[in-house]
């Protein structure tokens, strides 16, 4: 239901440039974020993740269409709307003369409510391993974007908007991160959060829109775009492949990209296992793996655009 | 909350505002201390001798006598040869109004706090005109000094208007390094747009004093440096529509920006 959505974007454009020369960044967008939900964008370089970030933010202007976060117009209402969202950017720059705690305190003294913001942003930067006594310039790159997450998270936002959150982040701390953002979905708020790194996508959002030069190709549940129709099948022939199961296989329309090296045999199976095990049974079978497709196989197929009428 | 960005801009800034308040005011300090070491009458003898384009270099135009004094000769010495000095110290506060947070990407994070862009852009302002006002009152401390230390005999109530007037002249320089910026919107394209209009000015106002009494004079009309003229300065005081008329158009120009920002993509 739009009505209850907490972003709603609707047939929104966002084109750069004039005449010739112009680029559309975004392509009559129109994508809606439930409460309670991590929403995970995804999408390469330029496919337009963080111009439509910018245009929720109001910090770029549709060139048509509408975005609306809790209701309200994202450019109207821009700075009552983000006194209820936490932002973190992709590439974050923070006033490098200041410390940690510093910044905080500019920070939470715009929000208001400072002493209940400081708080939480103290009990956030041990939770992270931050030292907030360091001026920003002496913070390495994932010690800046720990700082960023706690500015985004300390005033207990509604709604966090994070443009690839854990670019830079260790693995622990990464973990910690998940952790958060687990905790933040179950107290009914919501994640909006761009990322190229489909593991993560895969481990904490419930659902992905997947973007592709500035058009939405598709919006599922992660479990709805794992369950696809096709698996990788991977086979240990005893002496090698038979060269007969090797061109019974190729000739299968269920398959595809077969590869065979040595005794090993690699291919992409669509549809019922029925065919595939009658052809390698004139062979000796060692091994059979089947490997479900991971989120880039399905990232993969959404770009060449297999996907869309998956 | 309103103010914060108001008093955060000014924490940042006032080491800034102190280190450039010490410095123009330790030359305010030497040109007030070598004043005993000259005679009055031959330095106006001195300055007769030269022609009037180089005199309009050093910020004179044709009337001598005024600066045959303890006040004329540091009007002359610092007010009037440092005109271009005083010009950067407002084009640097202008830029970081929007131009440098925004290029460097910490007006993203600044404008997606609950603050509009207007509110960001006034507290700014506001906040540099204060730190404009504090190099100010500096370099009028660094005057005083000088006097102290050198014995120096200066007519205390024309200096201080000399001194001062620098504020709205800061401050509209200030404003069009602010316009400046809100609209060519790349850092680089504001700040060479903001150099050129303080060195044509810069020229014109020489011009226009060189060329006293011919065709050319005119030019001298349009610089926004011709305005803020010491030696008039000693002797009417403060030129109250001059400083009317810099505090006016730097009010246009906020105007303008705040029309201008509110209407265009941040950060690209």
């Amino acid at each position: 239901m739009a009505a209850s959505s907490v972003i709603d974007i609707k047939g929104l454009s966002k084109i750069y440039g004039r005449g010739g020369n112009s680029l559309v960044a975004l392509d009559k967008l129109t994508l809606q974020v439930q409460p309670g939900e991590i929403f995970g964008y995804l999408g390469p370089n330029g496919a337009g993740k963080t111009t439509t970030i910018r245009v929720l933010l109001d910090l770029i202007r549709p060139s048509s269409g509408s975005a609306t976060i809790f209701g309200m117009d994202a450019r109207q209402q821009s700075v009552e709307i983000h006194q209820r969202i936490g932002f973190l950017p992709g590439e974050l720059s923070l006033w490098q003369g200041r410390s940690g705690m510093q910044v905080i305190h500019y920070v939470a003294s715009v929000r208001g409510d400072i002493k209940r913001t400081v708080k939480q942003a103290e009990e956030l930067a041990a939770r992270l391993k931050l030292d907030t006594s360091k001026k920003v310039r002496d913070l390495s790159s994932g010690n800046k974007r720990k700082l960023g997450l706690v500015i985004a998270m300390m005033h207990s936002p509604d709604l966090l908007i994070l443009d690839e959150p854990t670019n830079g982040l260790d693995p622990l701390v990464q973990q910690t991160f998940h952790e958060l953002m687990h905790e933040f979905r179950d107290k009914g708020k919501t994640v909006f959060l761009s990322s190229h790194v489909l593991s993560e996508v895969q481990a904490i959002c419930d659902r992905v829109g997947i973007l592709r030069d500035g058009d939405l190709k598709a919006v599922q549940t992660v479990d709805a775009l794992t369950n696809v129709e096709f698996r990788w099948v991977h086979v240990q022939f005893r002496g090698g492949v038979p060269a007969d199961v090797a061109q019974g296989l190729r000739s299968l329309p269920a398959v595809s990209e077969f590869q065979a090296e040595g005794a090993n045999a690699r291919m992409r199976l669509q549809g019922d296992f029925d065919p595939l095990l009658r052809a390698i049974a004139a062979g000796y079978v060692e091994q059979l793996h089947v490997e479900e497709p991971t989120l880039e196989d399905i990232f993969l197929a959404y770009y060449s655009g297999e996907g869309e009428s998956a | 909350m309103t103010g914060a960005v108001f008093i955060e801009t000014f924490k940042q800034t006032w080491k800034q505002m102190v280190g450039w308040g010490i410095g123009l005011a330790a030359l305010a300090m030497l040109v007030v201390v070598m004043v005993p070491l000259f005679d009055m009458q031959d330095m106006k003898s001195l300055l007769e001798s030269f022609p009037p384009f180089i005199l309009a270099m050093i910020g004179i135009g044709s009337d001598l006598e005024v600066f045959a004094t303890n006040e004329g000769f540091v009007a002359m010495g610092f007010f009037g040869k440092s005109a271009l000095i005083f010009a950067v110290y407002p084009v640097v506060m202008g830029m970081r109004i929007t131009a440098d947070e925004e290029d460097n990407g910490i007006m993203d994070v600044l404008l997606s706090l609950p603050v509009s862009r207007a509110q960001v852009l006034v507290e700014k302002f506001f906040a540099y005109c204060i730190s404009i006002v504090g190099v100010v009152a500096l370099i009028y401390l660094g005057v005083g000094i000088g006097a102290s230390l050198g014995n120096v005999d200066l007519d205390v109530g024309r200096l201080t208007e000399v001194t001062f007037y620098l504020i709205p002249l800061m401050v509209f320089v200030m404003a069009a390094t602010m316009l400046a910026a809100a609209v060519a919107r790349r850092r680089m394209v504001a700040l060479g747009v903001v150099t050129a209009f303080v060195v044509a000015s810069f020229m014109l106002q020489t011009i226009g004093l060189a060329a006293e009494g011919t065709v050319a004079e005119p030019l001298g009309t349009v610089s926004f440096f011709t305005y803020y003229n010491a030696g008039n300065i000693l002797q009417e005081g403060f030129i109250w529509p001059h400083i009317a008329g810099y505090l006016a158009l730097s009010l246009v120009m906020l105007l303008a920006s705040l029309y201008r920002y509110e209407r265009r993509d941040v950060g690209l």
